[in-house]
């Protein structure tokens, strides 16, 4: 009996009932209120200009400073090999690559045209003489 | 007092000039059902003012985006709502340490509320169902307190006819359980 009694509890109309309340006239006053707030804020905003820059244009930027690295990149690439340094005289390239100097590269001529005129032997009494004559040594008394 | 057609109203709002009298008239028709919705929510009438002001508020900005198919009640519920909930999350964040649970601050100051009219077992079912979970908590106030359809809440809160159902179940379950019930 007392279980069927607590279990219409919740049924009950008193506690279907609001048991809250307001304080009067208030929702007869509710619409100036509002309209008086919405007036203020549309009164008070003021539009920020701000430097808002969209994503699209970030990567538009990005990858037009890319694009220029690459085209630039390209260009010095193709006047290098357009100077002949290394394109046209691949050799001449390779002696400035080996930091060889005009003393030097003089010698590597002359090592090539012995090359295609002498034999072993003349080349290496060329190469003898030459070296003695650079450093003045006493060319009669080599030979007598 | 007259009740205005949604319809009436609706063109009246969506007016470039927006329309003041129009605006009028939902505030007529809507704003004290809005309000009792919004005030089972956050209890206090302060809170409650502050949440219908701010629905309205919103209203008002969003109104020419409203699309007349899903029906200018189920609209503003939504909005009131989902403002409610906010102002519940933000007061969470502003006013309470993270360990303190805003459900049971409210719940303690339902006792000393001037504008809480209820008696001892009203109380207790205001402080039973502040214990229920967010959704649960909706889903019996809108079915309990104000008949509303099954369908309609669907429409409002977004959820599934069978998942509400569910969750009203629940919900009087654990407040019969709480009330000392069964």
């Amino acid at each position: 009996m007392n279980k069927d009694r607590k279990k219409t509890d919740l049924q009950q109309k008193k506690l279907k009932e609001h048991p809250f309340g307001v304080p009067e006239g208030y929702f007869e006053s509710f619409a100036s209120r509002l309209q008086e707030r919405i007036r203020e804020e549309e009164s008070s905003h003021v539009p920020v200009r701000r430097m808002v820059i969209p994503a699209k244009f970030r990567i538009a930027m990005a990858a037009a400073v890319v694009g220029l690295a690459l085209i630039s990149y390209s260009i010095i690439r193709i006047n290098a090999t357009g100077n002949g340094a290394n394109g046209s005289f691949p050799e001449m390239a390779l002696l400035e690559e080996l930091q060889v100097f005009d003393d030097d590269r003089y010698l590597y001529d002359l090592i090539d045209e012995m090359d295609e005129e002498m034999n072993e032997e003349e080349a290496f009494a060329v190469q003898a003489i030459e070296y003695l004559a650079i450093n003045d040594a006493e060319m009669v008394l080599l030979f007598e | 007092m007259p009740e205005w057609d949604d319809r009436e109203i609706i063109e009246g709002i969506q007016n470039p000039d927006k329309d003041d009298k129009a605006f009028g008239m939902l505030l007529e028709k809507y704003q004290e059902r809005l309000y009792w919705h919004i005030r089972k929510i956050v209890i206090g009438h302060d809170d409650a003012d502050d949440v219908l002001q701010n629905t309205m508020v919103k209203v008002w900005r969003s109104v020419g985006n409203f699309r007349a198919e899903s029906g200018l009640y189920t609209w503003l519920y939504r909005i009131a709502t989902n403002e409610a909930l906010t102002f519940l999350r933000q007061k969470k964040k502003r006013t309470f340490a993270p360990w303190v649970d805003v459900e049971q601050k409210i719940s303690e100051s339902l006792e000393s509320d001037a504008w809480f009219n209820g008696d001892e077992i009203q109380l207790k079912l205001q402080q039973a169902i502040l214990k229920l979970p967010e959704k649960q908590r909706i889903v019996f106030n809108m079915k309990y307190f104000d008949e509303v359809k099954y369908e309609q809440m669907s429409e409002i809160l977004g959820t599934s006819v069978g998942a509400l159902k569910a969750s009203y179940h629940h919900a009087v379950k654990k407040i019969k359980a709480m009330l000392g019930e069964d």
